[in-house]
């Protein structure tokens, strides 16, 4: 059966890809990330799977979107190209669909001014 | 792991997360919590019920959106909270990126095994064992002590009960019902220590002639919020062989026509606590050495 990667699976290799990239021991990036050395291990190994409070501390400390740790976009400078949790918006009913669209357009645009001042 | 392994582990976590921010106080404060996460929070409009939360993700950038309609703080908080769970647990990220847009119905109803955790993750943030106990001890076993915990943790009555049941020295047993049915059940260890207990199941009718079925057969007072508040025989709820007298204190919940009912003993479970506590007691004197 030809099932696809899990948000996960990708996550660990990305992890490691971005770590690689940026030239950082795991070490240096658990201290960056303020989390402990033996979590990156683990993430890279896949016996743990992040949370997105993890998912978002180690996309800041690497520096790249968690776009690209989840996969959503190839290129790890590249933000906000494919929302996931937007483009479902698609399976929520009545006003609750309009109430998140307006929501994402706001988190998109705290994303964008985050960028522009950093 | 095992479905009840899961849901501690999520309880733990809220409850090391509190510990890691330095939070030993009750109340605690979800929307502070997010803040510091940077996580964008934002009420839907009061008169729009659907959802009770959604978190969601835009590159970087989270925010939880949760529903106003119900008017209590303590279910705002708890919605909060529970997509608090979704953000701090592990292992949440494929569950909600693979089925899109995450949606929740807050409260302990559900059967998604997330959902569940998320709930109790809510629990253990909001109700956090240590302070919980400490404050429940200042109380006797009752009704009274749900709403002064409620009170103290600003959370729902219904929460703060399960939390109560789960937590409590004394025998305990929560029994929440609509229309005379059971939704759910809850009993403290000390409760579960009577024998051949029988195990309320959701969808069962309460007990006939006991006093909660009496309010419940007066949907008007349910709404109302009446409370009412007899000595019942334990056997008559939950069966079992022995005869003990148990406090049964029960309270309309309101619009949804729910009974809150609590049933408590001081006396259930100490008999065998206190054969032990003998026991120990005698144990300490046969092998303290004394100077005479």
């Amino acid at each position: 059966m030809n099932e696809e990667p899990s948000p996960s699976d990708i996550f660990r290799k990305r992890l490691r890809e971005a770590r690689e990239m940026r030239d950082y021991k795991q070490e240096q990036l658990a201290d960056l990330a303020k989390m402990p050395a033996t979590t990156i291990a683990h993430f890279e190994a896949g016996t743990r799977k992040p949370s997105f409070d993890s998912l978002r501390k180690l996309a800041i400390a690497l520096e790249i979107t968690t776009d690209y740790l989840l996969g959503r976009v190839d290129d790890p400078e590249l933000a906000e190209a494919g929302d996931p949790l937007f483009r479902d918006v698609a399976k929520l009913s009545g006003s609750d669909r309009e109430i998140a669209k307006d929501f994402l357009k706001m988190l998109a645009k705290r994303s964008s001014k985050k960028d522009k001042a950093s | 792991m095992s479905r009840p392994f899961r849901l501690m582990i999520a309880r733990r976590s809220a409850e090391a997360l509190l510990k890691d921010e330095g939070i030993t106080t009750l109340p605690v404060d979800p929307f502070a919590l997010a803040a510091s996460r940077d996580i964008t929070i934002e009420g839907k409009p009061e008169t729009h019920d659907g959802v009770s939360g959604m978190l969601l993700r835009h590159g970087n950038s989270f925010g939880i959106i949760y529903a106003t309609h119900i008017a209590s703080e303590g279910f705002q908080r708890f919605s909060v909270s529970h997509e608090l769970g979704h953000y701090f647990l592990e292992g949440h990220i494929d569950q909600l990126l693979q089925t899109g847009v995450h949606v929740s119905h807050a409260g302990f109803v559900t059967a998604d095994p997330y959902e569940l955790e998320a709930d109790h993750f809510a629990a253990g943030l909001l109700m956090p064992e240590t302070p919980f106990r400490k404050e429940l001890e200042n109380h006797e076993p009752g009704l009274a002590t749900v709403d002064a915990l409620a009170a103290r943790c600003i959370t729902s009555r219904t929460a703060t009960a399960i939390r109560y049941a789960e937590l409590s020295r004394a025998a305990i047993a929560v029994v929440v019902s609509t229309g005379g049915v059971i939704d759910y059940c809850f009993m403290s260890d000390a409760m579960k220590t009577l024998p051949k207990l029988l195990w309320l199941r959701k969808g069962t009718r309460l007990p006939a002639g006991t006093a909660t079925a009496r309010l419940a057969d007066a949907p008007d007072q349910v709404r109302a919020g009446a409370a009412v508040a007899e000595e019942a025989d334990v056997r008559d709820w939950l069966g079992g062989t022995t005869k003990a007298a148990v406090s049964e204190e029960s309270v309309g919940l309101g619009g949804y026509g729910k009974i809150l009912t609590v049933l408590s003993s001081d006396v259930i479970g100490r008999e065998e606590e206190d054969e032990a506590e003998a026991d120990e007691d005698d144990l300490i004197e046969r092998w303290t050495l004394r100077f005479r």
